[in-house]
């Protein structure tokens, strides 16, 4: 059965290559990414927002999103508001782990402070991942108290971007205008699969789980759950759903 | 052309291409040709910094980009610049198959070369750009 993808927080470093601050947002986000939350982070390069697809730029829709800049330009949380959507969390280096840029060493060569930045801002993307996963940690065995990681989670891993994987997202017509929704041909397959069929018990629970990953306005949920509805029934009409649709539709 | 040419590497966090390109970058404006050249953060493109868009209107463009994707060359031509060259890390690769790199944060040995290798490549394109052929 297809799966939607699971929840994750998603990080994005502005990684300015001028600076020092910059390589320390980027070195910072791949220890998150490798070694202190692997199972919960995901990222991608800020520039496939402009260079990607509808599914790149979906990346901050579908994932609470920690952005972390190395100056207060902040390119990561603005670019990635202009582009994909509001990030969860905002983190500026110059602002917190190292306020003496001169002691950080070059942005092609980090000092000891430097590297030290690195883990102090590493620490504070991990602590946001779990305030914004609702997570708790047992400090003594470093797994979440809630709940088992899946096996290996413990060890480090070579963490890669999520280019290339954008979200599937769908167009379609509400209300006279086009609107992309993203997961919905994700959606439709798992609904399909598990034999939902284009009824009105069905609208309900499609809705909710559209809502999930898509805003929905209150004053549109009936043209949005009608378009919805009209391309699920499509998609059903073009493959077969587990225990049949066409008695339902003819 | 005289202004110093800019060298607009990906921001490539998530494979070691990117930070081959990241890493080529810094030695071409560091070490190879640092009167001639001037890196350029990427992220300031996507924002449309202002500043940054007229710098680049005004001077020739090496996109270095360490996947497929095409981010460099793309941002720098969406924000009005010219990309005079644009290298993809993966075919200086091809051309050497001998170096296999890894690591993303830290660049094995093997990755260095291969950066050191796609230096000496972009140098060239500085050169002819500016004029300065060099003869053997």
């Amino acid at each position: 059965m297809p799966e939607l993808p699971k929840k994750k927080v998603g990080l994005i470093a502005c990684s300015g290559e001028e600076i020092p601050e910059g390589t320390i947002t980027r070195l910072a986000v791949r220890q998150v990414l490798e070694s202190l939350r692997p199972q919960q982070t995901v990222t991608i390069c800020l520039p496939l927002f402009l260079a990607g697809g509808e599914g790149d730029r979906a990346f901050a829709r579908f994932h609470p999103t920690i952005t972390v800049d190395g100056c207060e330009k902040r390119c990561a949380a603005r670019g990635t508001e202009m582009y994909s959507g509001k990030p969860a969390v905002s983190i500026v280096v110059s602002d917190s782990a190292c306020p003496n840029s001169a002691a950080l060493g070059s942005a092609r060569r980090l000092s000891g402070a430097g590297r030290q930045a690195v883990s102090d801002v590493a620490d504070q993307i991990a602590q946001q991942v779990d305030n914004l996963l609702d997570l708790k940690w047992d400090r003594r065995s470093g797994r979440p108290i809630h709940g088992s990681p899946p096996e290996g989670e413990s060890k480090p891993r070579q963490a890669a971007c999520s280019c290339g994987s954008g979200i599937p997202s769908q167009a379609l017509r509400v209300a006279g205008r086009e609107v992309t929704l993203i997961a919905l041909p994700l959606i439709f397959a798992q609904f399909r699969e598990t034999g939902k069929l284009p009824n009105n018990s069905t609208k309900t629970a499609l809705m909710q789980t559209v809502r999930i990953y898509n805003p929905i306005p209150d004053e549109e949920e009936s043209a949005y759950a009608g378009a919805i509805m009209q391309e699920y029934a499509a998609f059903c009409r073009a493959g077969p759903v587990a225990g049949g649709i066409d008695n339902v539709l003819n | 052309m005289k202004e110093k040419v800019l060298i607009v590497p990906c921001s490539g966090i998530g494979k070691s291409l990117g930070s081959v390109a990241r890493e080529g970058a810094y030695i071409v404006t560091e070490e190879s040709c640092p009167e001639r050249t001037r890196l350029m953060p990427l992220a300031l493109l996507v924002l449309g910094d202002k500043e940054t868009q007229t710098e680049l209107s005004s001077a020739g463009a090496i996109a270095i980009d360490g996947c497929v994707r095409a981010c460099a060359a793309k941002v720098v031509e969406g924000a009005g610049g010219t990309v005079a060259h644009g290298v993809q890390v993966l075919d200086v690769c091809r051309r050497h198959p001998d170096l296999k790199p890894s690591g993303i944060s830290a660049l094995d040995e093997s990755g260095h070369k291969l950066a050191h290798a796609l230096a000496e490549e972009v140098k060239e394109l500085v050169d002819n750009l500016r004029g300065e052929v060099p003869h053997a």
